[in-house]
């Protein structure tokens, strides 16, 4: 029983990254049609702001070293910062490009990003011991947690209702939804365009930081590809939930964050490092059976 | 379809055009450069291959595929498998099949069987992979360059795992990289003015029109995706006999999105495109390289410091694709001067 | 700050450019990631690789040549890697030096093999950085991976008592599966040993819950645990195990040596690696903590891991070989290499056979981490060497 609690709480916390990171994608993609790459190196940035930059192999503290109650806001801050100075430098100039276009140059832009970090910092990856309180171990229902995993799903959640609170209380979030549904004809309505995709990146940049916040945590270790491996989750996440979607979005990042850890566990041990394959090859199947994703939205079908 | 005589005849300058455009760089490689500028050249030309094969797929079905990597990852592996030394397979490679593991087989027929192994991979999966459009379609192909990777990178008796083999013959040079780039050209061309590439196209411009019309875009979508699989794993082969090792990083996702943004950079619609993205981006990380290594100006010599190349290409197309956001070429293709159409979109516009 | 370090790396690419070949000097190329990813693990060894090769030209040269060097960047790519290698023998190497890892390196390797050059690997610890990759002429400077698993795996037994392991293995390099292949291959033939549980991860992985879930099952927490990993995946491994409450002894190769990291673990225990010497100024040689003091001096830092020593190795025992054989011709070197046999060298003996460019049984020095600090605790070179079977699995 409590190993089946600690599995779910395993499948939880890594899920929770994976849905953080396809929420970022999907509110981008759902008010410009961009599948921004670039999201993955906004995490790193974050991260690599609060280190002194230097080629040598010790770590130096700079801002990383303010307490937690300046810190989360800052690495905040830093991640709506970067995001939405790519909008206004980058990607606003591109509003009538095609998606493919859009989406290799957020990859150029990442590329970008990364090779700065890498001048900066060189490849040698960064240890740092933020908000080390999160490491502890507590106990809930017979099983041994860290503090982090408890904390993660709990800011997750909280995140999510706060965003879907903002998304319909607010004039703002009516305008998200209206322009994520259908951009044109929200134009048209009235919905200020440049505004609305600037917030959009302002909040996938936060989303960015609080990822990146989770992995340092839980890792201690920072380096130049430290988000690739969450996004690229993310993006099949927003995918498979049904492009457009946000609550689609999250649930299929719980879905493949579940799904790897449970074949982490059943899988036998020779099968174990081809974890990755079945995983990636059920998203095949999945997206046989549901083209649109799982949640579609009636907007995304194809009209004639 | 009785035009095809025509379109042959009004197309072919851009074959002819591509093969001289990459022709001429390639000689002047030969004569002028030194050994290090040669094998850039090769690589150059082996990205040509890639890329076309890419746009064979991309460019007329209109689906960014993410998976073509893999193909082409396929078949730089059967090409090690085949050619290199029976002696090296029995300590790394010891799982494969004993009529492979026992023996080496000559380079051209080996060559083609390793090409044709991808393109056999993508015939199997390609039926059900071709039911997608869109952005699912990419996600699905990206999945399955995953499963590749992961496969490739852990099936140690088979692929030697994560580790390079080594002992693959030394084949490529200019020369066989040049006819093969040329080769590519012509089967790119060739499918683009096929009946199946024009409806394909027609399909990617208008699908619930095409459909009306009687096209079966799954079948058309197959047969492009097969045949750029086959194109792909020709280039794998020619990486494979030109590096003498392989290894399943080298197919991931760094090769994967230098492959995509040639093709994008260059024009993602047309065949010109493609060569055009690979010569254009070729030239400017060669010229950034020269930078790095230092310019001298009588007694001082600049460089810039190392890194910025890499930094500066990612700027420069962030640029093109700001100012050109169809690419260099948009759908457009080279052909004569003076047979410019004046309105010249896609073929598949033109017809219906 | 950003002028400031362009300023830096400007300096950087003068002092390189600033050793000019004469026809008369014996030519050492390094076709080295010069930038990139392969830059930071490539750099330290090829510092203390030109310390010996300033030493040697301070005490007369080699064969009363000076030795002058020569640098072509791979920019951490593997078709650069193979330009990169042609461009430093177009240059005149007489030896050419390649990168660390054994899949960077190998184009560069391979490309001076096919020259019939003599190259060396500067650190990579894979038996294919040798004959078995890429040809009689090639050598490595380090230790194989599997030496350093079957060490601990020695040693644990030996001087922790330890007879019940679990091994957790990252699957991300061929370096990473070496130590366990080597642990593999040691820890069975061990009376009473036994390996009660095994499990993978993958290097990125963003969480290793699941895993540590599956140590925490089993009946009776294991003697030690066997991690198979590198950087940075190791350091959140050890992070992961012991924050989830997790506190038998972890064992890894030398890949995680150096304290640079252990920040991200405050308060860090019971952690031991192999080491070829001591970076933390108590290796039991003093020579060797001469040579940190000399590298402080000469590069501003001490060695950062122990990853800086065998560059240090590589100049030594090649231009032992050369200064034997009276020539830098090739198969004069090779021959003269081949017939080290103990070779005393400043990190430890060296052998190189006709069967085998690489070490295959070294004495490693064992760090064992208390409380965060990181200090030698004992010394051991495995009974026998590792066969070649189970280097090649």
């Amino acid at each position: 029983m409590t190993s089946v609690l600690q599995v779910l709480f395993d499948a939880l916390s890594l899920g929770s990254l994976y849905a953080l990171g396809a929420l970022g994608i999907a509110l981008i993609f759902g008010v410009m049609r961009l599948v921004n790459f670039a999201q993955g190196d906004y995490i790193a940035f974050c991260i690599f702001a609060l280190i002194y930059p230097t080629t040598e192999a010790v770590t130096i503290l700079t801002l990383g070293a303010a307490p937690a109650i300046l810190l989360i806001p800052l690495v905040l801050a830093i991640g709506a910062g970067v995001s939405m100075l790519s909008e206004v430098v980058v990607f606003r100039r591109l509003r009538n490009a095609n998606p493919a276009a859009m989406m290799i140059v957020s990859f150029a832009l990442g590329f970008v990003i990364q090779n700065v970090l890498l001048v900066f910092y060189s490849s040698r990856p960064k240890s740092l011991s933020i908000l080390p309180d999160l490491s502890r171990q507590v106990e809930v229902m017979g099983a041994r947690l860290p503090l982090l995993q408890i904390v993660t799903i709990l800011a997750t959640m909280v995140i999510l209702l706060a965003l879907t609170a903002f998304l319909r209380r607010t004039r703002f979030g009516l305008e998200m939804r209206a322009a994520a549904e259908d951009f044109t004809m929200a134009r048209m309505l009235g919905v200020r365009a440049n505004r609305v995709i600037l917030l959009a990146f302002a909040i996938s940049g936060m989303l960015a930081g609080a990822i990146g916040l989770v992995l340092v945590v839980q890792t201690g270790t920072a380096d130049i590809t430290m988000g690739l491996s969450v996004m690229l989750v993310a993006f099949i996440a927003t995918v498979i939930g049904g492009l457009g979607s946000l609550s689609g979005a999250v649930v299929a990042g719980f879905l493949i964050g579940g799904a790897s850890v449970v074949m982490q566990v059943i899988l036998p041990l020779e099968a174990r490092p081809f974890r990755d394959a079945f995983v990636y090859a059920l998203v095949i199947v999945v997206l046989i059976l549901r083209p649109q994703g799982l949640f579609a939205l009636r907007s995304a079908r194809q009209r004639v | 379809m009785t035009q095809a005589p025509s379109v042959f005849a009004r197309t072919i300058a851009t074959p002819i055009l591509l093969i001289a455009l990459i022709a001429v760089l390639a000689v002047a490689a030969w004569a002028f450069g030194s050994g290090t500028l040669q094998r850039t050249a090769v690589e150059m030309l082996i990205r040509v291959v890639l890329v076309v094969g890419l746009s064979i797929f991309i460019g007329n079905s209109g689906i960014i595929s993410f998976g073509h990597i893999g193909f082409m990852c396929l078949g730089a592996y059967a090409a090690a498998w085949f050619t290199i030394p029976p002696m090296l397979k029995q300590l790394s490679l010891r799982g494969l099949p004993d009529v492979i593991l026992l023996n080496q087989f000559p380079f051209w027929p080996s060559a083609f069987a390793a090409a044709l192994l991808p393109a056999l991979f993508a015939l199997i999966l390609g039926p059900v992979l071709m039911r997608l459009a869109g952005i699912a379609a990419s996600i699905a192909t990206f999945a399955m360059l995953a499963v590749i990777n992961t496969v490739y990178s852990n099936w140690s008796s088979v692929t030697g795992g994560t580790s390079s083999i080594v002992g693959i013959p030394i084949r490529t040079d200019i020369w066989l990289a040049l006819g093969a780039a040329a080769g590519a050209i012509a089967v790119g061309w060739l499918y683009s003015i096929s009946r199946s590439g024009l409806a394909l196209r027609a399909a990617r411009d208008e699908a619930i029109a095409a459909q009306a019309s009687g096209v079966d875009i799954e079948r058309e979508r197959l047969i492009a995706f097969v045949l750029s699989a086959f194109v792909c794993g020709v280039a794998g082969v020619l990486y494979a006999h030109f590096l003498g090792i392989v290894t399943p990083d080298a197919f991931f996702l760094g090769a994967t999105f230098v492959a995509l943004s040639m093709l994008v950079v260059g024009g993602m619609g047309s065949l010109s495109g493609a060569v055009l993205g690979v010569v254009v981006i070729s030239l400017i990380i060669q010229a950034l390289r020269s930078l790095e290594k230092g310019v001298t100006f009588g007694e001082t010599t600049l460089a810039l410091p190392g890194g910025s190349q890499e930094i500066a290409i990612g700027i420069v197309m962030i640029v093109i694709l700001i100012a050109r956001p169809a690419g260099l070429m948009g759908n457009r293709e080279f052909g004569w001067p003076r047979a410019a159409d004046p309105a010249p979109k896609t073929q598949a516009t033109k017809r219906a | 700050m950003k002028t400031r370090k362009l300023s830096l790396m400007a300096g950087a690419a003068i002092c390189l450019m600033a050793l000019p070949a004469s026809a008369q000097d014996i030519v050492v190329g390094f076709a080295t990631g010069q930038s990139g990813f392969m830059q930071a693990y490539d750099e330290p060894a090829t510092q203390a690789a030109l310390m010996r090769i300033e030493e040697i030209n301070a005490s007369g040269g080699l064969l009363g040549r000076q030795i002058s060097t020569i640098f072509s960047d791979t920019k951490s790519d593997r078709a650069e890697g193979a330009k990169a290698g042609l461009e430093v023998i177009e240059g005149g190497a007489d030896l050419v030096v390649v990168s660390c890892d054994y899949d960077f390196g190998a184009p560069a390797a391979l490309m001076a093999e096919s020259n019939a050059k003599v190259s060396f690997f500067l650190c990579a610890e894979s038996v294919r950085a040798g004959i078995q990759g890429v040809g009689p002429h090639s050598f490595s400077a380090s230790v194989l991976a599997a030496v350093q698993g079957a060490t601990m795996a020695e040693w644990a037994n030996a001087e922790l008592g330890a007879t019940e392991f679990y091994v957790l293995e990252d699957t991300w390099t061929e370096y990473n599966k070496g130590i366990c292949d080597g642990f593999d291959w040691r820890a069975p033939q061990i009376e009473g040993v036994s390996i009660v549980g095994r499990d993978t991860f993958v290097n990125d992985d963003a969480s290793i819950a699941a895993q540590i879930t599956r140590i925490n099952a089993l009946p009776e927490a294991p003697d030690a645990i066997m991690l198979c990993s590198m950087m940075p995946g190791a350091v959140s491994a050890i992070k992961q195990i012991r924050d989830a409450g997790i506190t038998a002894p972890i064992l890894n190769g030398s890949g995680v040596d150096g304290s640079y990291w252990m920040n991200a673990v405050p308060g860090l225990s019971d952690f031991y690696i192999p080491v070829q010497g001591s970076i933390y100024g108590d290796d039991p040689d003093p020579a060797v903590e001469a040579f940190n003091v000399t590298f402080e001096e000469t590069y501003g830092a001490r060695p950062s891991s122990q990853y800086v020593y065998p560059g240090y190795v590589m100049i030594d025992v090649w231009a032992k070989a050369v200064e034997r054989a009276g020539t830098t011709e090739s198969a004069a070197v090779v021959a003269e290499l081949e017939k080290m046999t103990d070779e005393p060298t400043l990190f430890g003996p060296r052998t190189f056979t006709s069967e085998l460019h690489h070490q295959n049984q070294a004495r490693y020095h064992i760090v064992k981490v208390s409380d965060g600090t990181p200090a030698v605790v004992g010394s051991w070179t495995i009974a026998e060497p590792v066969p070649m079977d189970a280097l090649l699995q």
